[in-house]
């Protein structure tokens, strides 16, 4: 997986921590920002898209800079779309 | 040729000696067991798993079905190693598999005199009642293959784990056969740097035996010509000034003996066998799959009888080891190599009295080869053989080999039908069936015979072409290269698969037509899978364990997974064979573990007293990655007596326990209050500096992630502590969240490693305390701390030179107990100094115990199912604000009066012990557990057995009587629900009162 400050890099040095739930909603964990706070966590918690073709999936290059990286891959393909820094955009 | 004497390319000069159950037998340096047995004239190597019927060898490679030997002498030894693999040195000891007592007489065989007895589901069905576990140590005796390494081998000079090695290229050829011997010749005359593995001693491939023809030369040497000029172009390139060395000068390193077997993240995964054996990891830009053809066996009744082997074995058996069946001999086969092969082996010296082909002249399905000229060329080589005595039976099958132990005979038929039968006495029979593209890595392309261009010139070719697209793509073919044209080749006619399945047979015959030899499959077994409902080949591979053996259905499963459409009535066309899953071919678990066994096996953290725990009887246990002295010898022959005097020092007097493993996270920066405020419960931003709190941390789902102390530093700088086994999680949790909340100015630091932790605790602590810093440290509120600077008496002087020390009033043994923080290098002395105060270390068992008795949480509460609701959190929750994790607690399900609730435990009798793990249930005979014990320890200080639990709050209100139940250890102890604080509840000694 290609990472964005190391480059491609051994997918045993990465660490899967999360599907992120609706994809293109953006990401959180939902803390105080939202006035419907109770039913966005929950969603953020418990609803999944389940695509073959798409997941947008949270990591961390746990074994290498300890960045946190919003990978967009094709589960089916197995094919990564796109690996782009956890709220870098922020 | 000398009569007697064996020629052969892979034989060299001198005598090797082994024996073979107990039998000493000769053969020549070079040889393979299986040659070497083959020529001193064995027809026996083993017996089948299931039914144990004796078996000699069907191929000449790895993919060996029948002929499996243990190697060595135990406890050194190796199991399942294919005799057609292993190649003799003097004093070998090998063994045939599967037989008691003796490979020529079996015991477990007799059990076949019932007939058919291990059909498939044969186990699930017959073993049902009274239950399997009556019937499971006689059937493991009888399953399995070969003999395990004994547990003294690990640790034997001869048995050093297999070397690494990481390799990088531009270009990876997986075969050394002619298409990637061609790929990489002119891959590397074009500057790339080319990596060729071949699970072979030899170059060459089929070229070994076949007689072809490369550019006019011998096959054969044309390519060793090619790659030792392109390695040897490597060697010359600088020491020849008139040769300009170029910086792209492509090179080819040819591995022999290695296997490509996976392919593991960015790079493949081969393992090199024999001496040398050496585990490569080949990071490879481009990867070229030359990995030939499979012969494929064609399936009639007895088709597993010994002396029945595939042609192309016998070619190389010949042409390798000069070893051909004396005995009279029928090939039977579907394409036109069987011709070319009966000529051959004619030629040195096999008796050849018959070929049986199923094809017919003329018929309209001939398609095995293009134009007209295929029936002409075969026509020409039958009248060729025919006249030197060969027999020529064309749209015939055989039928029937018939035989008891060895094979005697063949029966065969017109393929039309059985009318005309006839018996052909034999006592060899080779077969081919076409061959079919071997399994290649799920990277790259394919060239060659893999990519079905099966003749030796179509082969070249294709290699040729895939090298040129290699150098294509990699980008760093030169305008003005050079490459060599794309050679000329011809070879034996092309093989291929046609749709042949079987040979006609009754339907009672069938259970002796065998698909799978080393699990003794056969189509009698698939036709059973089909009526059990089992009509996917993955299915019926797992019910009738069809291609689940060493040899992963190599030999059999292309064809049983044909025959199982068949039987089906779908066309062949539309088979799928089961799905290939690495390791592509058998690997030896020493050798995927490589160097990472004893020591190396997996990470190790040492706490900075690691060395004294040693030295002093701790004998450290691996916690995780950490180790952690358990107890201490000196307390007690074992962990229960020492803890329990430990603990009850600690009650009584004082002691010290090395806390060093506990995770510490340093959290940093204008904002760092209100990030600690989103992760934890416990509000950190409202502690004054100098002061710590208990914290809990909640997943995103409301369950309890971890908890610990924060202590707030200076008004931006915090230290987390986090439990041992958690602190690289609750780090990643934290640096996540801070992902999330990229405004935020804060920074994260693990500082595990940076400070020792040693918990001090009892009545005399104080004291001692005082002594070494000349400051009574009672002066500390609850939950305070000290950075000291100054002296301390006997350890040095902390607070300068980095070496720091931070005396923190807190603890969890429920006495009064300080933590002491500081640098490594200050953590032997001031351990030793603490000891010079009388007070004595305890291990981590007498720790459980002090945590027990009053309540607090050990790893076993904090399950990753319980929120800080159940563990009775309530007012941490109300006063939390918002955190993650805290929103979802208000989920309805999280309320529900059968959620668990951590309750203490003691046996209603006052003295009966119960173990962690115990099940709890209202009734004595009620079969639904209500909860179950989380800890349990024998307290000293109260006499008894107290435990935690977490238990339905529904059922479990204080007071009430449930049953601990434990049928596996066998016990059922009554027990009383209570406080989770069984000692000094009021919390006098914590406050420093006793």
């Amino acid at each position: 997986m290609a990472c964005p400050f190391c480059g491609l890099r051994p997918l045993e040095e990465f660490l899967f921590r999360k599907t992120v739930p609706n994809v293109g909603t953006g990401s959180g964990v939902g803390v105080g920002a939202d006035a419907d706070a109770g039913a966005s966590a929950y969603a953020q918690v418990y609803l999944r898209v389940d695509s073959a073709e798409r997941s947008v999936e949270e990591w961390q290059h746990v074994a290498g800079c300890r960045a946190w990286l919003v990978v967009d891959r094709n589960p089916s393909k197995g094919v990564v779309r796109s690996v782009a820094l956890l709220g870098g955009a922020q | 040729m000398v009569p007697g004497v064996r020629y052969g390319t892979r034989l060299k000069d001198g005598p090797v000696r082994f024996t073979f159950d107990g039998r000493s037998f000769e053969g020549r340096q070079g040889d393979t067991a299986a040659s070497a047995l083959l020529a001193n004239g064995v027809v026996w190597f083993g017996r089948s798993v299931k039914s144990r019927r004796l078996r000699g060898v069907m191929t000449a490679g790895p993919e060996e079905p029948c002929a499996l030997l243990t190697v060595g002498e135990y406890p050194n030894v190796v199991p399942n190693v294919p005799a057609t693999e292993c190649v003799l040195h003097d004093g070998m000891v090998l063994r045939s598999q599967n037989r008691w007592p003796s490979l020529a007489f079996d015991l477990a065989s007799l059990l076949q005199w019932g007939g058919g007895l291990f059909t498939a589901g044969f186990y699930y069905k017959t073993f049902f009642l009274p239950g399997w576990r009556t019937f499971e140590p006689l059937i493991r005796r009888l399953a399995g293959l070969g003999l395990a390494p004994g547990p003294e081998a690990a640790d034997s000079a001869a048995n050093h784990p297999p070397a690494e090695e990481h390799l990088s290229c531009d270009l990876l050829v997986v075969g050394a056969g002619p298409a990637g011997l061609a790929a990489a010749r002119v891959a590397a005359r074009g500057g790339l740097q080319v990596v060729v593995v071949e699970r072979e001693l030899a170059i060459g491939g089929e070229t070994e035996f076949e007689e072809s023809v490369i550019d006019s030369q011998a096959a054969h040497h044309w390519l060793k010509a090619a790659i030792a000029s392109a390695a040897a172009r490597v060697r010359q390139g600088s020491r020849n000034p008139r040769r300009v060395p170029r910086p792209e000068l492509g090179s080819v390193r040819v591995l022999l003996q290695t296997t490509a077997v996976a392919i593991a993240s960015d790079s493949v995964v081969a393992y090199r066998e024999g001496n040398e054996a050496t585990n490569f990891r080949i990071h490879a830009r481009q990867v070229l799959n030359a990995v030939g053809v499979q012969e494929q066996p064609l399936i009639f009744v007895g088709n597993d009888l010994p002396g029945v082997q595939m042609q192309g074995a016998a070619e190389r058996f010949a042409a390798l080891y000069g070893w051909v069946p004396k005995e009279p001999l029928v090939l039977f086969g579907n394409h036109d190599r069987l011709y070319a092969s009966a000529l051959r082996l004619r030629g040195q010296g096999a008796r050849v009295v018959a070929i049986v082909d199923t094809r017919p002249f003329n018929a309209n399905s001939d398609h095995l080869r293009d134009g007209a000229g295929a029936d002409e060329w075969r026509r020409a080589a039958c009248s060729l053989l025919q006249a030197v005595g060969v027999e020529c039976l064309t749209g015939c099958t055989v039928r029937v080999a018939k035989g008891s132990r060895r094979l005697r005979s063949v029966e065969v038929v017109a393929t039309g039908g059985t009318a005309h039968t006839r018996e052909i006495r034999c006592e060899a029979l080779l077969m081919s069936g076409g061959w079919l593209p071997r399994r290649a890595l799920p990277v790259g392309s394919v060239v060659g015979a893999a990519a079905g261009a099966l003749d030796l010139a179509a082969a070249v070719a294709s290699g040729h072409a895939g090298g040129v697209a290699a150098l294509q793509q990699s980008g760093s073919l030169a305008a003005d290269a050079e490459l060599p044209l794309a050679p000329l080749a011809t070879g034996d006619p092309s093989p291929r698969a046609e749709t042949y399945l079987r040979s006609p047979c009754a339907t009672h015959e069938e259970k002796r037509q065998y698909l799978d030899l080393q699990n003794d499959v056969t189509v009698a077994d698939l036709r059973v899978a089909i009526a059990e409902g089992f009509t996917h080949i993955e299915h019926a591979k797992r019910y009738t364990t069809l291609g689940i053996g060493t040899d992963q259905g190599r030999w059999g499963g292309y064809v049983g997974a044909a025959i199982l459409a068949d039987l089906q009535g779908l066309p062949s066309a539309t088979v799928s064979t089961s799905k290939d899953r690495p390791p592509l071919a058998s690997v030896s678990l020493q050798a995927i573990a490589g160097w990472r066994v004893g020591e190396s096996f997996r990470l190790v953290r040492r706490t900075p007293l690691h060395d004294w725990h040693v030295a002093h009887g701790g004998n450290p246990e691996p916690m995780g990655l950490w180790f952690r002295p358990r107890f201490y010898a000196v307390n007690g022959k074992d962990a229960a007596t020492a803890a329990v005097v430990e603990a009850g020092r600690v009650r009584s007097s004082g002691g010290i326990a090395d806390c060093s493993t506990l995770g510490k996270l340093e959290i940093a920066g204008p904002d760092a209050a209100k990030f600690l405020d989103e992760i934890y419960l416990s509000r950190p931003s409202t502690l004054a500096v100098g002061r710590s709190r208990y914290a809990v941390q909640l997943r995103e789902d409301g369950m309890v992630l971890d908890d610990g102390l924060v202590l707030r530093l200076a008004e931006d700088r915090f230290l987390a502590t986090t439990s041992s086994g958690h602190g690289l999680h609750v780090l990643s949790h934290l640096e996540h969240h801070r992902a999330h909340r990229a405004g935020l100015r804060v920074s994260i630091a693990d500082v595990t490693d940076c400070w020792a932790v040693i918990a001090v605790a009892g009545r005399t602590v104080a004291d001692v305390l005082q002594t070494l810093l000349g400051r009574d440290p009672r002066e500390l509120s609850p939950m305070a701390f000290w950075d000291w600077s100054g002296l301390v008496q006997g350890v040095g002087v902390a607070g300068q030179g980095g070496q720091r020390l931070r005396v923190l009033r807190a603890g969890f043994s429920g006495e009064l107990s300080f933590e002491l923080h500081c640098s490594p290098a200050l953590a032997l002395p001031l351990w030793e100094a603490l000891q010079v105060g009388g007070l004595e270390p305890y291990g981590l068992d007498a720790l459980d115990i002090l945590r027990v008795e009053k309540g607090y949480l050990t790893t076993s509460e904090i399950t990753g199912q319980v929120t800080p609701l159940d563990l009775g959190m309530e007012a941490m929750v109300t006063k939390a604000g918002p955190c993650i994790g805290h929103e979802l607690l208000q989920r309805p399900a999280f309320h529900e009066p059968q959620r668990p609730r951590l309750v203490g435990l003691r046996a209603a009798d006052g003295q009966s012990s119960f173990l962690a793990g115990s099940q709890l249930t209202v009734g004595p005979a009620d079969r639904v557990p209500v909860g179950y014990v989380t800890s349990s320890v024998f307290s000293a200080q109260l006499g008894e057995t107290v435990a935690l639990a977490l238990a339905a709050r529904d059922v479990a209100p204080l007071g009430t009587v449930l049953w601990a139940r434990d049928p596996l250890r066998g016990r059922e102890v009554q027990v009383s629900v209570e406080s989770p604080v069984h000692f000094d509840a009021a919390g006098e000694r914590l406050r420093g009162r006793y």
